[in-house]
């Protein structure tokens, strides 16, 4: 309360200052008891002159509050008018049609601003995710207004997001208000929680409605399909629609992306009012997920069914069926002859060119195994891999990877997800000599939005590709002096989160030309001992092109260099950028979208990674004989030989069947497999067939080996006791299973571990909790539009017996099921923080958006660092120069020389005109020169002589005191002398030195009665009369005697405790 | 004789104050001591604010006009108020680099990105426009300044694979390529900024070879100097050059964030400037001009403001 109220008058009033944690004001307590010290013990300062001793207390109780307001977090207030607004503009697909009004409001109360410098104006887009479009900037908007801005994520609405980072992201220094444009329809956030926050942070939020109402709107509300069916089985769809009014419309029914041939006149319907369910009955032939899908096609569409997007609602059910192999390629002639050999052993494979890019999880389903065959990282997106991974570890899938020129650290796989589920490392772990590849990043990416963002991304994803052992470096046109720079100097990529945190803080620059930075690249390296050398550029070619000679040289020294063209329509100068990937034997990639960056870094990084194929013939080795693939295989028989294969390391918990023995010593792996997660994956970093494995191809064991590789990988079949489906009610999702044991029986108390994958492919786990005989759910948030895929495990004593899949689509967003605008949403927003509603949006105009009328909002800028370097330090300095520097010349030149650092550098006279430079110096020197010719010291004394004559009479008293104890030691040293009859030392009572020369207590004290205060009080007075009679002495001398007094004082003390010591003994 | 005691602390200071003097004049003997007396500008989009401004010039009347990166051109009174502005008609595909003046008024603008110039008058009407992309005669390629001799006839520097400066006639005609190619055995590199003197010589930034060029005005080849480098005398990117009145070469050094004044053949007469935010400091100046007035302007480009230098 103390520090409150001291906070509150203390600063509030005398000083515009403030702290944030006022209980350490606490300190200032100390203020009181150190002068009341002060006064007592005197004595203590007594060696220098009364002005000196008041401003060595003085300095030090400054020194406390100012040590007490740094802890305190002191802040400088002041009271400001400004105004910052942030517009906050919904994005998400409710409002999607209403996104140029949102645009033509704001550029028309934009105009208001223009009347406003001082205010500032920051913009906000949001919708799933709040996004920061404008920091609050002077002047108006950065952004162009009348923009649409890409965004994902669209399918939901966090207002809750938006106003938080708003509340972010205002200046302390000005009034804050947010004008929210929304439909109020949030499906995310708590959003009246976030209005809260608001009205306590002071800031106002003025709505602006987005107005809309679909009467006549109908709406998919489910489409059902049973998850497990077996082949030949009719699925009975179950479908609701709700439709506002009543209307009529016919049902296009989908199977497997092919439409039902069903007759109009049954697919007809008539929808009443409300809900509407109808169920169809479909045939399923072959096995694996069958996809479903309804469309409903109004028959009057002029009627008002204005939101197509909720007519389609899409389903799937899982068809019990033969394992089936799907084997991804980009030549499918290299793998004929795996495809056949596994036939032979009546194995089903379907061969795809991965270059088609039709993969997803549920497709992914349909296959036990997939076989990657020397295709590179760069042919999936990263969803791609993920659902690759997603299959392998939570849905028990089988994968193998077959080595080749594009596969394995070769084929850009490190650092991928891909690489965590596979049992080698892609990286060479091993201490061996290989060649290494070297890549240089020249990045001028400063022309596009977000440059710097995706600069950075850029330099991290390739550099996450790449092997540890290679040389990576970024060059930058930077501000520092010089201006081309190694950003991340080149280096071999040993540490690769170390050059990140270098990559993450590149400021990326203006480039004039690339001919410095390529020069400087080039120079790089060469120095290196790296086979293959590449340069990547990323720019919009703007800079001048390099001089032919670093063309030529380039040529010389074989290193390649692509590049890269962004930007916007004819902004990219093409010419340039390919001018020098042609003659440079490099590639030249237009990309006018930023998000394709990282996949054509992950593409280009590959050319440094040819490092890492092995390219000698060699015999595989057994280094794991009871391996069950190698069942029948390795019975003494050598293996035939094999072309290559692609540098890897074992991973310590993998089982290593085949390997290379090197000359070295070096087993390199050849067939390597372990259990991952729920699946299982191989690795054979040979294959390429026929070029590798031509003797393979021809081997008699060729298809055992390879249908033995299969069988293990494949996925288990799932117990057939199980009943699993899944449910989705508003925002949640359920997994039900019903477990009954072969006599129909509940099986009940089962350990389920289940996985729900969503479709951004992460995975949650699913906890089950049994709510009846055999039934069993687990809840999972439903945040986003698209496919659910649950899977669980079903454990007997501990043995797996495999895994269950099932899955439900959320076939559109919950946007599209919002029919009104939520004013009652909007309006508790708007009255919760006072803020007010602009229902006209034509009338933007007279929109009192940048109106000041909101309360004078307090600025607060911390100074503590300020006090803690330019007053507390300097008074640190005074402090013990006031005490230790005996004479006023020395003391006025450090006094001097600390008030006119502080004025000048810390108050930054230095930065402004020279008279003011003048100013201070003669200002400096006017204190100096009075403090040396003494005008201020006696100033302090007369000011402070109360202080000092009761400080004196405190003196007095503790020398009366000490007096006292020496008459009371000399008779005990008197009776001590008596009783033992010899005589000891005694301490000497005659001072040594003239007592006129200091300030302490002299013979006269000793004659003063203790007991008469009053006296004393006026003998100091008398004492300060006779000060100027004292005699003169240097200031030196005075130390010295007082030193010389201190120790002949110490040892008179030590004497008598070594006599006391001996009576104790004696007695 | 009187003898004059100095206490020690006295000599110390004397020692130490004669040791400054001489070591900051043996390294600084030519550094400016020019003084900014105005300053104007901030980040933003408001009137009188910048985003990026990217070139200046001076009229007659002393009044500055700033281009920025955000397309819009502005005109300041002498004492730095706003007085007007306009905006590019296209900018989509990226803003202009270069401004001029003539003495009649008429506003110079090279349209870098639209390969073409276009003049204004002092209030942003357009007057005309001249140029398209390409490589050939009548044709440019990021046009990046533009000067006009005593004549009316205009000079129009590029770059981007065509590295030259063109001549073209008082109403709008193609006349002749002034330079091009190799000049002094070295092949020109983003000629970045042009002036014309009162001898009738083009003056010619030709700023990825950090040197100056200079031509008669039927491009015959006269001088050149500069070297590359971050001490006194020496150039890094010089973007912008400025014939001053008392026959001085003003160049603004966009990568050594810095002005140096030179005589006509390359000496060196003092330079002013170091990177920074301050008061004095520059961050990547693109332009600086003279003014009638005899003042410096210089576009502080990335601390988005205006200096004004007086000596």
């Amino acid at each position: 309360m103390v520090s409150a109220m001291l906070n509150q008058i203390g600063l509030g009033l005398i000083l515009p200052l403030s702290v944030d944690q006022p209980v350490w004001l606490w300190l200032l307590l100390i203020i009181p008891v150190l002068s009341v010290l002060s006064v007592v013990s005197w004595r203590v300062l007594g060696a220098i002159q009364p002005a000196r001793r008041t401003l060595a207390i003085v300095v030090r109780c400054l020194v406390i509050i100012v040590l007490a307001l740094c802890l305190a977090d002191v802040t400088y207030v002041r009271t400001t008018d400004k105004l910052t607004v942030f517009f906050l503009m919904d994005r998400s697909d409710s409002v999607k049609d209403l996104q140029q009004v949102q645009e033509e409001y704001l550029k028309t109360v934009g105009e208001q601003i223009k009347s406003k410098p001082d205010d500032r104006v920051g913009m906000i887009d949001f919708a799933s995710n709040a996004y920061l479009q404008q920091l609050p900037m002077h002047g108006g908007y950065h952004v162009p207004v009348g923009r649409l801005p890409e965004m994902d994520y669209r399918d939901r609405t966090d207002v809750a997001a938006a106003i938080r980072l708003a509340l972010a992201m205002f200046p302390h220094d000005s009034a804050k208000r947010i004008v929210l444009m929304s439909d109020g329809n949030d499906n995310m956030g708590n959003i009246l929680m976030e209005a809260e926050n608001a009205q306590a942070a002071g800031v106002q939020i003025d709505v602006v409605p987005l107005w809309y109402e679909h009467r006549n709107e109908v709406y998919f509300d489910k489409l059902v399909a049973p998850t497990r069916v077996s082949e030949g089985d009719v699925v009975p769809l179950r479908m609701l629609l709700h439709a506002e009014q009543g209307t009529s419309g016919h049902v296009d029914i989908y199977h497997n992306g092919r439409l039902i041939d069903i007759p109009r006149e049954e697919s007809r319907i008539q929808l009443r009012k409300g809900n509407n369910p109808f169920t169809v009955k479909i045939p399923v032939q072959g096995g694996g997920p069958q996809r479903f899908e309804a469309r409903f096609v109004p028959s009057d569409p002029e009627r008002g069914d204005s939101i197509e997007e909720n007519n389609t609602a899409t389903s799937f059910s899982f068809v019990a069926g033969k394992s089936k192999v799907l084997l991804l390629t980009m030549r499918e002639e290299d793998d004929l002859a795996l495809v056949e050999a596994l036939a032979k052993e009546n194995i089903d494979v379907e061969i795809r060119d991965v270059s088609s890019g039709e993969l997803d999880l549920l497709d992914l389903m349909s296959y036990s195994v997939v076989i990657l065959a020397n295709v590179p990282a760069n042919t999936f997106t990263s969803e791609q891999q993920m659902d690759i991974v997603n299959y392998v570890s939570n849905l028990g899938g089988g994968l193998i990877m077959t080595g080749g020129d594009e596969s394995y650290g070769a084929g850009g796989w490190i650092g991928t997800p891909l690489a965590e589920v596979m049992p080698v490392h892609f990286e060479i772990k091993h201490k061996r000599v290989i060649p290494r590849g070297a890549l240089a990043i020249i990045c001028h990416s400063c022309e596009i939005a977000r440059g710097n963002y995706w600069g950075t991304e850029v330099a991290k994803k390739s550099l996450e590709t790449i092997s540890s052992r290679d040389y990576f470096g970024v060059l930058t046109y930077s501000w520092s002096p010089g201006g081309v720079n190694w950003d991340v100097p080149l280096q071999i990529a040993s540490n690769k989160s170390a050059i990140k945190n270098r990559i993450d803080k590149m400021v990326i620059g203006d480039m004039p030309d690339f001919d410095t930075t390529m020069k400087m690249a080039v120079k790089g390296l060469a120095a290196t001992d790296a086979a293959q050398k590449h340069i990547i550029i990323i720019s919009d070619g703007d800079p001048s092109p390099p001089v032919p000679s670093v063309i030529a040289n380039m040529k010389k020294l074989k290193i390649t260099c692509s590049t890269i063209g962004i930007g916007f329509g004819s902004h990219v100068m093409e010419a340039s950028l390919i001018d020098i990937a042609k003659k440079t034997g490099g590639k030249y990639y237009p990309c006018r979208n930023p998000k394709k960056l990282p996949k054509i870094f992950v593409k280009e990084s590959k050319v440094v990674r040819r490092s890492l194929i092995s390219e000698e013939r060699f015999s595989p080795q057994v280094q794991y004989a009871a391996s069950e693939m190698l069942a029948g295989i390795s019975s003494g028989e050598a293996l035939p030989p094999l072309g290559g294969l692609v540098l890897t390391s074992p991973k310590d918990e993998s089982q290593i069947a085949l390997v290379r023995l090197g000359e070295d010593g070096v087993a390199d792996p050849v067939l390597a497999h372990w259990q991952a997660g729920l699946g299982r994956s191989v690795a054979f970093t040979s294959g390429f067939w026929p070029r590798w494995g031509d003797a393979w191809v021809s081997w008699p064991q060729f298809s055992k080996l390879w249908s033995q590789i299969v069988r293990w990988s494949m996925r288990q079949d799932a117990p057939a006791n199980l009943d699993v489906f899944t449910r989705i009610s508003g925002n949640e999702g359920t997994v039900v299973v019903d477990a009954v044991d072969k006599d129909a029986g509940a099986l009940n108390l089962l350990t389920l571990p289940g996985v729900i994958i969503k479709p951004d492919q992460q995975t949650e786990q699913l906890v089950f909790t049994q709510t009846g005989p055999g039934h069993y759910e687990a809840k999972f948030k439903v945040d986003q539009t698209g496919q659910y895929i649950a899977n669980v495990a079903v454990n007997e004593n501990g043995v797996s017996q495999g895994s269950i899949q099932t899955g439900v689509s959320v076939p559109f967003s919950p946007e599209f099921r919002e029919l009104t605008t939520n004013v009652a949403m909007l309006e508790k927003v708007k009255d919760i923080t006072g803020g007010r509603w602009h229902d006209d949006m034509s009338q933007a105009a007279s929109h009192p958006i940048f109106d000041h009328d909101m309360p004078p909002t307090l600025a607060k800028e911390p100074i503590w660092e300020w006090m803690l370097a330019w007053i507390l330090l300097p008074l640190f300095l005074l402090d013990v120069a006031v005490r230790r520097l005996a004479s006023w010349l020395a003391f006025s030149i450090v006094f001097e020389l600390v008030l006119m650092v502080v004025l000048l550098f810390g108050v930054g006279v230095i930065h402004g005109p020279w008279w003011g430079i003048l100013g201070v110096i003669i200002l400096v020197e006017l204190v100096g020169w009075s403090m040396r010719f003494r005008s201020i010291g006696p100033l302090i004394e007369s000011l402070t002589s109360n202080v000092a004559v009761l400080g004196q009479a405190g003196e007095r008293s503790t020398a009366s005191i000490g007096q006292l104890k020496g008459v009371r030691d000399r008779v005990q040293d008197e009776r001590s002398t008596d009783a033992s009859g010899k005589s000891t030392t005694k301490p000497s009572h005659k001072p040594d030195i003239d007592r006129g020369a200091r300030f302490d207590v002299g013979d006269d004290a000793a004659k003063i009665d203790a007991g008469d205060l009053r006296e004393s009080i006026d003998s100091g007075s008398a004492g300060k009369k006779d000060k100027p009679q004292a005699p003169k002495q240097p200031d030196r001398d005075a130390t010295d005697g007082d030193d010389e007094d201190a120790t002949s004082r110490l040892l008179r003390a030590k004497r008598r405790a070594r006599r006391d010591m001996d009576d104790d003994q004696k007695t | 004789m009187m003898r004059i005691s100095i206490p020690p602390i006295a000599r110390l200071g004397l020692f130490a104050a004669i040791c400054v003097c001489a070591f900051s004049g043996c390294k600084h003997d030519i550094e400016s001591h020019d003084e900014v007396v105005a300053m104007f500008g901030r980040l933003g989009l408001g009137p009188g604010d910048f985003s990026y401004p990217r070139a200046l010039t001076v009229d007659q009347h002393n009044r500055i006009y700033v281009v920025d990166k955000s397309a819009r051109i502005q005109r300041f009174g002498p004492d730095g108020a706003f007085q007007v502005g306009w905006s590019m008609p296209e900018r989509l595909a990226g803003k202009p680099v270069g401004i001029h003046v003539h003495d009649d008024g008429r506003v110079y603008v090279a349209d870098t990105h639209y390969h073409r110039v276009m003049i204004f008058d002092a209030d942003g009407n357009e007057l005309a426009r001249f140029g398209r992309e390409g490589n050939g005669d009548g044709e440019f390629q990021l046009p990046t300044d533009v000067a006009v001799d005593k004549d009316g006839f205009i000079y129009v520097s590029e770059y981007n694979g065509n590295d030259r400066v063109t001549k073209w006639s008082p109403t709008y005609e193609f006349v002749s390529v002034i330079c091009a190619g190799e000049v002094d055995g070295i092949v020109m590199r983003r000629p970045a900024a042009m002036d014309i003197d009162n001898e009738n010589t083009l003056w010619v930034a030709d700023a990825c070879n950090h040197r100056i060029l200079r031509f008669d005005l039927n491009g015959r080849y006269l001088s050149s100097w500069g070297e590359m480098g971050g001490e006194p005398g020496q150039l890094r990117y010089p973007y912008d050059i400025d014939c001053l009145d008392d026959g001085t070469i003003l160049v603004c050094e966009f990568g050594n964030h810095r002005l140096q004044w030179f005589d006509r053949e390359g000496k060196l007469i003092k330079y002013w400037g170091k990177q920074g935010r301050r008061k004095g400091e520059l961050w990547a100046p693109w332009g600086a001009v003279g003014g009638i007035d005899g003042r410096v302007y210089v576009v502080d480009s990335l601390n988005a403001r205006v200096q004004v230098l007086e000596n």
